[in-house]
């Protein structure tokens, strides 16, 4: 019963990450309807960020947060500009090609800066509380919380800011949206960079619980891409309950069954992404149609 | 440009030639003195290549032809190789034996994954071919007692680089023929309606679930060839060296390099891939996977038709050609009638 418990408490809080580090991916498809298999590496980007500005400047990841979110936000804007502009209004097929380009470019880049060795990053709070049978991680509870900050503030951006209802305008009728003035273009690359800079944020955040490796992306991609089939795209509280439900299967079979450790966790994810398409193709929060013939 | 029969006996006759040409290789090295020009290790590159190409001529089977674009394909190269792996090493078969199981073991595995995967279409089938690749070889480092886990398999050693290079070079002969000649049945007029509207097809009475099926099997098995022999030459195999993610990549950028959909484009692009790539490896062998995401991205934005589309005066193009001059909403074979961005996107909490 403690070990339910425990393994309840641990999958929220890995869910906590998931759902942070699947925003980003699930916002740029629901609003350009790109696919974008690099989404992994641009968490790797901001884990990477927070090790190198703690190597160089001692800084923690919860300072390094506002550093990296503004620097990773311009990259995803210039990456916008120059690859994601010219592939926004083609098939799917499209994207995913030039998007598994990009995540090769970026993985290797990063293999040649860094060398393949994982990094840790050290986090001031760390530590365990005790809370009756069950111990909560610190770190992993800030995680947590971070995300819980950030996907409210999204949320208040998207429903009462001009640009915010801008961006939500532009998913739902693109053409509606640019007869009324609104300019598309600019909405999609300011888009693209809020999601790369939340996305690299979830990388600062899990850097301090996890190695940090140029490979660590295409894992998180795949996580990515089954909580946004399973919650809708650009749903933030879909993305929410999507990760924490993903974040409890894994810990929950990691757990009670013996021999297979943390690397299974991917192979459940896509276990139950094949099911839930297959069952339930309209996902289970009703978000994505047809996924199935 | 008129001619159009000479140019294809023309080029049929330099095909021929450069088969034939290859095919005495081996001798060449064997009676010259010294070997000629001919070591081991052009051998082996030619055997490497061979495979290439019959790799990409099966993904282009479902990626190409069937319109389902198959991001892990090096799952049936993984399962070849571990069905040989095993059945060699655990089980001590010979290997023609082997080779035979680990194909069988391939096609059954295509068979019941595909009876779910190939329901899912356009980018969801994708993700989840390469969900299935990245799975498959966590599964393969969990069962120790079976696969070796991390530390890999030992094949019995055997060192013979002409073997190989003639069955490769032979099955590449008979895959390329093969997807011609598929290319000209009514099984494969009926792929193509598949990529182009499936409820179409499926409307008109075609059974589209046993034709998606078939054709998924066909190109696992022929891949599951190329790997059950590269297991054998390589004598060693582990998860990170079978399951490189390179590998798939490789293929794709072969086939879309050459003309998606196209029954000499795979070959093209995986001689012009194998070699450039070479070129890059003995120059700059840290920038290869680099260049290969650049090269990838710049064919697709830039030269979608490939190098067969380029260069043929025919009309229609390739199916990558006509994907990127097409915007979303029209139907294609990405995109069939009523996919989710048919649907309204929305964005709310």
């Amino acid at each position: 019963m403690d070990q339910l418990l425990q393994a309840l408490v641990n999958g929220v809080m890995l869910g906590g990450f998931y759902a942070i580090m699947v925003l980003g991916f699930s916002i740029i498809w629901g609003v350009m309807g790109v696919i974008n298999l690099a989404h992994g590496e641009f968490v790797m980007m901001g884990a990477y960020g927070a090790w190198i500005l703690q190597e160089s400047l001692g800084l923690d990841p919860l300072v390094s947060v506002f550093i990296v979110f503004p620097v990773m936000a311009a990259f995803g804007y210039a990456i916008q500009r120059l690859i994601i502009n010219r592939i926004i209004e083609r098939p799917h097929l499209i994207s995913l090609l030039v998007t598994f380009g990009l995540a090769s470019i970026i993985s290797n880049v990063f293999k040649l800066l860094f060398t393949a060795t994982p990094r840790s990053v050290e986090a001031s709070i760390h530590g365990l509380w005790q809370v009756g049978p069950v111990t909560i991680p610190k770190t992993r509870s800030m995680i947590l919380i971070a995300a819980l900050i950030i996907m409210y503030s999204l949320h208040m951006f998207l429903k009462h800011t001009r640009l915010g209802k801008s961006i939500r305008a532009a998913a739902q009728n693109r053409e509606a949206a640019r007869i009324v003035g609104i300019e598309i273009n600019k909405v999609y690359a300011i888009t693209f960079a809020i999601a790369i800079g939340i996305t690299a944020v979830a990388g600062v955040m899990v850097a301090p619980v996890q190695p940090v490796f140029p490979f660590m992306g295409p894992p998180l991609t795949l996580r990515a891409f089954a909580i946004t089939a399973l919650s809708g795209l650009g749903s933030i509280i879909g993305a929410l309950f999507g990760g924490m439900l993903l974040g409890i299967i894994e810990v929950l079979l990691a757990t009670f069954i013996p021999g297979i450790g943390t690397n299974v966790g991917i192979v459940s994810s896509f276990v139950i992404l094949v099911i839930v398409l297959v069952v339930r193709p309209q996902g289970l929060f009703g978000g994505l149609k047809a996924a199935t013939t | 440009m008129r001619g159009g029969t000479t140019f294809r006996k023309v080029s049929l006759g330099l095909l021929v030639a450069a088969i034939v040409g290859l095919a005495t290789l081996p001798m060449i090295q064997r009676y010259a003195t010294d070997g000629g020009f001919v070591t081991n290790s052009t051998l082996f590159n030619f055997t490497q290549m061979f495979m290439l190409i019959i790799v990409a001529s099966s993904w282009n089977l479902t990626g190409g032809f069937t319109g389902y674009v198959d991001f892990g394909h090096g799952v049936w190269f993984g399962i070849g190789a571990y069905g040989t792996g095993v059945l060699m090493s655990k089980l001590g078969w010979p290997f023609p034996v082997a080779v035979a199981g680990a194909v069988a073991i391939t096609v059954l595995a295509a068979l019941l994954l595909g009876g779910p995967i190939l329901r899912l279409r356009g980018p969801y089938f994708s993700i989840a071919m390469l969900a299935t690749f990245v799975a498959v070889r966590e599964i393969i480092r969990i069962v120790k007692p079976i696969t070796g886990g991390g530390i890999g398999l030992t094949l019995p050693p055997y060192l013979n680089r002409p073997l190989f290079f003639y069955i490769t070079l032979i099955l590449a002969v008979v895959v390329v023929a093969f997807t011609w000649w598929l290319r000209r049945t009514q099984f494969g007029l009926t792929l193509i309606a598949i990529r182009e509207d499936e409820i179409g097809a499926d409307m008109r009475g075609i059974n589209t679930t046993l034709h998606k099926i078939t054709v998924f099997g066909l190109s696992a098995a022929i891949t599951g060839l190329v790997g059950a022999l590269w297991a054998y030459q390589n004598t060693f195999i582990d998860p990170d060296i079978v399951f490189v993610d390179s590998r798939t990549m490789d293929v794709i950028i072969a086939v879309i390099l050459g003309g998606l959909g196209t029954v000499a484009g795979p070959v093209i692009g995986a001689v012009v891939l194998f070699w450039a790539r070479d070129i890059i490896w003995a120059n700059f062998l840290q920038f290869h996977l680099i260049v290969q995401g650049i090269v990838l991205i710049a064919i697709v934005l830039w030269v979608p038709e490939g190098i067969v589309g380029t260069f043929s005066d025919r009309s229609g193009g390739t199916t990558l050609g006509r994907l990127m001059s097409k915007r979303k909403g029209e139907p294609s074979s990405d995109e069939a009638v009523g996919s989710p961005d048919d649907e309204p996107r929305t964005v709310s909490s």
